[in-house]
């Protein structure tokens, strides 16, 4: 019960991290849009192992945070120095 | 079960926190305020839903493999704010006390 | 390749070889084979990065780390209400500042942990590091205040270990 309500709760916050992202104004709100819904995404994929009661999503967890870290350090190299401000 | 109910309220407060971490990328007014809101999410947040999650496992390799994924987000999170905010720094993103002193300036 | 680099390599064979275990979690001979591949490859890289930088680093395992581990997550913890009172009082306006902290009293190698504190904590965030300071950026003033009392780069420095 609660653990379906924290899932859902997380959903909304992926979903509000989505929206930033989509109406933001510079790169960098966008990266940091997407880097929100990245690390929540590592959180619900563990969540939903236990709602499913099946804990192997777990390792499926440890691999998503590793590369939404390093994708996040590979846009950030693409953008240090190119972009002032991308609409 | 006591470990259950302290496992709920761990997963509701950090929920909770969650939440207000997404408001606040709504709220605040520039880029590096927004960074954090964001980080409420990025560590309080995952420290207390993933306690939360330990609470209701037996104690097996499943509560240590849930310790590493908190390990990771923790040392990797802050290090990706870091290089984001940097680049945003060197990229020319005024902070809120820079662009007001901009405005008075010119206004 | 002296014992001091043996032993060092050791304890980093010994810590990757418990992290393969407890990841896995099977004892098949296929599955400890390829660990003990992974584990080989990861110290043979690990000794010419070592070899090269002439830094080597000690995996922070000691009770030292896990006491400044629990500080810390107990100062997120606070700093956390702070910043979510922020978020949630309505118009309340947000006076942002930013200063440059001293490096000098930290150990080179315990730089990163700094900087990767104090953005861990809500509130603060580190825009910038070089030899001499760190830029940090908080939403109070308040913040900025409680970092140049140093307590959290005494515990580094202390707590943490590595000469200064």
């Amino acid at each position: 019960m609660v653990l379906a309500a924290t899932c859902i709760a997380v959903l909304s916050v992926m979903a509000l991290a989505l929206a930033r992202a989509l109406q933001a104004d510079t790169v960098y709100d966008r990266i940091l849009g997407i880097n929100m819904f990245g690390t929540k995404t590592a959180v619900l994929i563990a969540l939903m192992g236990f709602l499913s009661e099946r804990p192997d999503f777990l390792d499926i967890a440890i691999v998503y945070a590793l590369i939404n870290f390093i994708g996040m350090i590979a846009v950030l190299r693409f953008f240090e120095y190119t972009a002032t401000s991308g609409r | 079960m006591i470990l259950e109910t302290i496992s709920n309220i761990l997963l509701i407060v950090g929920a909770f926190f969650a939440l207000t971490g997404a408001y606040g990328l709504f709220k605040f007014p520039d880029f590096f305020t927004r960074v954090h809101a964001a980080s409420v999410t990025d560590s309080i947040a995952t420290i207390l839903l993933f306690l939360g999650l330990i609470l209701r496992t037996d104690f097996d390799l499943v509560a240590v493999k849930l310790v590493f994924v908190l390990v990771f987000v923790l040392l990797t999170s802050p290090t990706a704010s870091h290089a984001l905010a940097k680049s945003a720094r060197h990229g020319g993103v005024a902070t809120l006390a820079e662009s007001n002193n901009k405005d008075n300036t010119d206004g | 390749m002296n014992t001091k680099t043996l032993s060092h390599l050791a304890i980093w064979t010994l810590t990757l070889a418990v992290f393969w275990l407890l990841l896995s979690g099977f004892f098949k001979p296929l599955l400890l084979g390829f660990g003990l591949f992974s584990v080989l490859l990861v110290v043979f890289l690990l000794q010419r990065m070592d070899s090269f930088d002439q830094q080597p680093e000690q995996p922070a395992l000691g009770i030292p780390s896990l006491r400044y581990a629990i500080w810390l997550v107990g100062q997120v913890l606070l700093s956390s209400v702070k910043v979510a009172k922020l978020v949630w009082s309505r118009n309340k306006a947000l006076s942002p500042a930013v200063a440059k902290l001293p490096l000098t009293d930290i150990p080179d190698n315990n730089r990163v942990r700094y900087a990767n504190s104090i953005t861990l904590t809500p509130g603060t965030l580190s825009i910038d590091i070089d030899d001499q300071h760190v830029t940090v950026h908080a939403l109070e003033q308040e913040s900025i205040e409680e970092l140049q009392a140093g307590d959290m780069a005494n515990k580094i420095a202390t707590v943490l270990g590595g000469k200064s």
